[in-house]
């Protein structure tokens, strides 16, 4: 028993020192990385980008947070980042962004938003923050236009019936109501004479329903038909019921999805004739969904999507921040890539998914790195995100 | 499987024990005739039976001698161990006797002599009586606990009066009802009807009951009388925190003095008072069951089988220190199972029988057929 | 008669001597690592002040032998409404009150049910949990402003400091201690968690004892929710969602039995609480991944409960 207790113990030490070694080998810049999602293909993808190709090739350290939904755990985060002396922090998390940067403006180390944006009054509110990187995301605008263009693509083939999937819509979650709002708006537009969603044909107008009721109602919209809907992510019994039943609805044809479309579906839609859209990532997992023909057509963001923000985020720790005209934060729009078919998902991962020549190689992102870019050269260079653009930068 | 069972069960002749029932609904002794089955199927050259018949009524313990004879006839060995005289003597061939950890002595079934074995068993000569040395029954005048016909739980009726300085036995047959009727003279039985009063107080639930200065000392030593992970100090405390406490405040210092009082008046050995009373010994630990009720000032003790498992030496301390209660006047009810110590100790005796009581002795005219007859 | 040996006394004291060594272990990483070990410090006194407050409360319900499973749906219901009370009132004071006072009316509630259905307080409290989750899910929706509840901020700076944490956990746990230690609670709501049959037949009130402990369980809560609000005035459907958990790894990493009983301390919560927040922050300054980092907590973790729960058998004592 003594003998055990000995062994333990010099076991454990043993863990401490060589988790050590490597530790004190590193000198590199550190920076800290918020996450919201920590095992989803997505983020799989960000990750391996940052640590495996970003981390080599600028000597840069990245510290991962656990995965995080709360306030309190975000702001336990950057104080961890503070502790380890990190220089900046990129976030995923999005729970409390106006005191992640009041933190990070306290503690006087740099505070960047990936895949994301502020509401506009908190851009007012945060712009001029000295630590503020900025944000490099898709808009509002650009989230809105991704539903409409998904359900648009399905009405233009003739369908008519559809379910929509409308994930964090009951948790008022801004990004997922402006992806359903826009798929009721596309019906709407599309849907003939006297087309309108609970009577109404603005799209301010259902937005704002879908913000007071969080939830969407089924039912004629000219002479398209919203068959089914699903919201939340409950992941219990009665939630997975829900969606085999829409699946299962009679005549329904596509079922679009805000998000997560094959985890929460998949199984559900597989072997029948219902398309499934999702919006997603471009990821191997992706493509083997789309192999399969479980999903039809999916909006994501590539992996190395967020090679622009770790640039502006670079530049701001070496002491030339990218500020525009007027001296304020980035506030940069960045969109989706959308395959509708698999050759189109292969034609385009296969372009970004190279561990040593990603679509945001370093070649490219060189010509930004360096201090002293313009932010209208760097505005410029965000807003060439599309498959084509990124093709042609890489020539 | 329950072929198997109830083959195992045949071999020990436990013929009333159904091998499909939950041994959680089988009452102390059917579990221990179960563990001994168990034992039984891997037909052992050699049996060792550690203290298992105090848990048993006389049917179980035949039972169990019944099986150790028919291993002897087969040419196996049995090692018994017990505290027992009258049993080790009844199926023992050879007896040796250990104290301390060490081998005192030998005695063949010849030789056996209960003052010898005493001796050797406690190391010293037995001082005095082993139990109480007169031979009429005293109490005084003052009634201390008064039942008035219990019903329910197997009870049918039953009235009882205890007086101050009276120990009143009650005695019968396992079944026949009188542990339960320990119970519900604390409060801890379900009943239908009656009442039980002390000092004209009634109560019905044991917190009444120990506020109002009745104590029980449960048959069950291990799971009801005593907090096996507790310490000594818990232990003994527990039943008389109002008297430690002062303005509210229990401090350790008048806690450390309350329980010393015990430890010392009991002669409980041990190490220091936080000692788990779980690495006592069956004696010590009756000793702080006793404690607990003597530091709470009780003046009624209801003692259910309160020499249970007990070695010799400290049986004749607790017959001692109960002879003394009654002497400071406390009212003692005595439940047991051995009649000799309801016949040594008690100044009256009731009989139960099916939930009822039959009869009442009083000291020096207790005779152990008629009473016998009365139980059966 | 004599004293207990010091190997005797070991198992009592492993989880503070525990504690001790992740300190030294915190400021030998943190020399090594060049981090930040002042801020760091300060990092985990606002990580750990929550689950200590919820976890010295919760002590009471595990000495008894029961579990408590609401505490972290509680927390975030009592915060929640506290954020709406101060946002229709202005008033930190009234926040305060509201917290402890939704806190204390959920234990009473959860005692209350156990006591009427004379059902074990673990089982109230799983129905309690699902009420309250859906609850907080209901409030958020009220509330009609996205997927959360805020309170401004700023308005809680003033409150967002070590020294005040500090001063409300030391003033919790002296209560505690004192209501354990030195009024018969304790030591019946030891007796309670060892053996019940034995404390019922002892006179010991098992229900009155359950409602105290509820009772003061819920202050705890309460304070927590007043601590969470400040340190993170954004609350989401999942607020306060892991103290449950934390509580228990607390309790048990502190050196107290999660069954509860006679070796049950009220200091286990906080000296548990303050460890689990040492050791994250080394595993942080480590930068060893979640894998890694949750592995070598458990290592450390298993170490640390099977030195304190040690071996209760002395030697067998002579007659």
């Amino acid at each position: 028993m003594k003998n055990l207790k000995r062994i333990l113990c010099l076991a454990l030490c043993l863990m401490l020192t060589l988790a050590c070694v490597p530790a004190m080998a590193a000198g590199s810049t550190k920076i800290g990385v918020l996450v919201a999602d920590a095992t989803g293909a997505e983020a799989l993808a960000f990750r391996a980008y940052y640590e495996k190709y970003i981390a080599n090739a600028y000597d840069v350290e990245f510290i991962y947070s656990e995965e995080l939904n709360t306030a309190d755990g975000e702001k336990n985060a950057i104080d961890n980042f503070i502790v380890n002396n990190c220089k900046a922090i990129i976030s995923f998390s999005s729970v409390d962004r106006p005191a992640q940067i009041e933190q990070c403006d306290a503690a006087g180390i740099y505070y960047a938003v990936a895949t994301g944006t502020l509401t506009d009054e908190e851009y007012e509110e945060f712009k001029d923050y000295e630590y503020y990187v900025g944000a490099i995301g898709p808009s509002l605008n650009t989230e809105f236009q991704v539903g409409y263009d998904m359900a648009a693509y399905y009405i233009d083939q003739g369908m008519t019936k559809f379910g929509i999937f409308g994930g964090a819509v009951p948790y008022r979650t801004d990004m997922h109501i402006y992806r359903a709002a826009s798929m009721l708006s596309a019906m709407i537009d599309k849907g003939g004479e006297g087309a309108a969603y609970q009577g109404v044909t603005d799209p301010g107008a259902v937005i704002g329903m879908i913000y007071g009721s969080g939830s969407i109602e089924t039912g004629k919209i000219g002479n398209l038909e919203l068959a089914a809907y699903v919201g939340g992510y409950d992941f219990d019994d009665a939630w997975f019921g829900k969606l085999a039943q829409m699946a299962g609805t009679e005549g329904i044809e596509a079922i679009l999805t805000v998000g997560s479309g094959v985890d929460v579906l998949g199984s559900f839609v597989a072997g029948s004739s219902v398309k499934l859209a999702t919006v997603d990532s471009f990821t191997s997992a992706m493509g083997e969904a789309m192999n399969s023909g479980i999903i039809d057509y999916v909006a994501g963001k590539f992996a190395t999507s967020i090679g622009p923000i770790f640039v502006a985020t670079l530049n701001a720790v070496n002491g030339q921040p990218i500020r525009n005209e007027e001296g304020y934060a980035l506030a940069l729009d960045q969109g989706y890539w959308v395959a509708a078919n698999a050759e189109q998902f292969a034609q385009y991962y296969a372009v970004d998914s190279s561990e040593e020549n990603p679509a945001y190689s370093k070649d490219i992102l060189d010509a930004y790195a360096p201090a002293g870019v313009s932010y209208e050269d760097f505005a410029a260079f965000v807003a060439q995100y599309s498959f084509d653009e990124i093709v042609a930068l890489k020539k | 499987m329950e072929q198997e069972a109830r083959k195992a069960l045949d071999v020990i002749h436990a013929d009333h024990i159904q091998p499909g029932i939950p041994t959680a609904l089988l009452d102390l002794q059917e579990r221990k005739l179960v563990e001994v089955a168990k034992v039984m199927v891997k037909k052992p050259e050699i049996l060792v039976v550690d203290e298992n018949t105090t848990a048993l009524s006389q049917k179980g313990r035949e039972l169990l001698y019944q099986l150790m004879d028919s291993l002897k006839k087969e040419g196996k060995a049995v090692i018994f161990i017990s505290h027992d005289l009258d049993e080790i003597k009844q199926v023992c061939d050879t007896l040796t006797v250990l104290r301390d950890g060490r081998i005192i002595t030998h005695f063949s079934k010849e030789n056996y002599d209960d003052d010898a074995i005493k001796t050797s068993m406690i190391g010293r000569e037995m001082q005095g009586d082993y139990y109480r040395a007169d031979k009429e029954p005293t109490w005084q005048e003052k009634v201390l606990l008064q039942a008035d016909h219990l019903t329910g739980s197997g009870l049918q009726d039953v009235s009882l009066k205890i007086r101050a300085g009276e120990i009143l036995g009650v005695g019968g047959l396992s079944e026949c009802g009188m542990h339960t009727l320990g119970k519900a003279l604390f409060g801890g039985a379900m009943l239908t009807g009656g009442t039980v009063k002390t000092e004209g107080k009634a109560y019905s639930d044991p917190r009444q009951a120990t506020r109002l200065g009745v104590g029980y000392v449960s048959k069950e030593r291990d799971t009801e009388s005593l907090c096996q992970q507790a310490s000594i100090r818990d232990n003994i405390a527990i039943g008389g925190l109002r008297h430690i406490q002062k303005k509210k405040l229990i401090l350790k210092r008048r806690e450390t003095a309350y329980v010393q009082k015990q430890v010392d008046a009991l002669s409980i050995k041990c190490r220091h008072m936080e000692q788990p009373v779980s690495a006592m010994s069956g004696g010590n630990k009756q000793k702080v069951v006793f404690g607990k009720w003597l530091g709470a000032g009780s003046r009624v003790l209801i003692l259910d089988c309160p020499t249970r498992g007990v070695d010799i030496g400290v049986k004749q301390s607790m017959y001692q220190l109960i002879t003394k209660m009654k002497n400071e006047g406390k009212a003692i009810l005595i439940i047991s199972e051995e009649m000799a110590e309801l016949i040594g100790m008690c100044d009256r005796l009731l009989v139960m029988k099916d939930g009822a009581l039959q009869k009442e002795f009083l000291r020096g005219q207790m005779n152990e057929a008629d009473i016998i007859r009365c139980m059966i | 008669m004599g004293k207990q040996t010091w190997k005797e006394r070991v198992p009592a004291f492993a989880s503070v001597l525990g504690l001790l060594v992740l300190i030294a272990a915190y400021y030998i990483v943190g020399a090594v690592r060049d981090a930040n070990v002042a801020y760091g410090l300060k990092a985990i006194v606002n990580q750990s002040v929550v689950v200590a407050l919820v976890a010295t409360g919760a002590v009471f319900i595990y000495t008894l032998g029961s579990f408590d499973i609401s505490l972290g749906a509680a927390t975030g219901v009592s915060a929640l409404l506290g954020a709406m009370a101060y946002n229709a009132t202005g008033s930190l004071a009234v926040m305060f009150l509201v917290c402890v006072g939704v806190a204390v009316a959920l234990g009473f509630i959860n005692s209350s049910l156990a006591s009427i259905f004379n059902l074990p307080i673990f089982v109230t409290t799983v129905a309690m949990m699902s009420v309250l989750s859906a609850f907080m899910l209901i409030l958020i929706g009220w509330n009609g402003a996205g997927d959360t509840i805020k309170v401004k901020g700023r308005d809680m700076r003033p409150l967002d400091n070590i020294p005040f944490k500090v001063v409300i956990l030391v003033l919790y746990i002296a209560l505690c201690w004192f209501v354990f230690t030195l009024l018969p609670t304790g030591r019946e709501a030891k007796f309670i968690g060892g053996n019940p049959v034995c404390a019922r037949l002892s006179g010991i009130n098992e229900k009155k004892l359950g409602i105290i402990a509820s009772l003061i369980s819920a202050v705890g809560i309460g304070l927590g929710a007043f601590l969470t609000i400040i340190y993170a005035p954004t609350l989401t459907k999942d607020t306060a969602s892991s103290i449950g958990m934390d509580v228990i790894i607390a309790i048990v990493f502190g050196g107290m039995p999660v069954s509860g009983g006679p070796r049950s301390r009220i200091l286990s919560a906080v000296v548990g609480a303050f460890s689990m927040g040492f050791m994250t922050q080394i595993m942080s300054m480590l930068n060893l991944g979640s894998g890694y980092g949750q592995m070598i907590k458990a290592a450390i973790f298993l170490l640390v409960v099977f030195i304190a729960l040690g071996s209760q058998r002395g030697k067998l004592l002579t007659r």
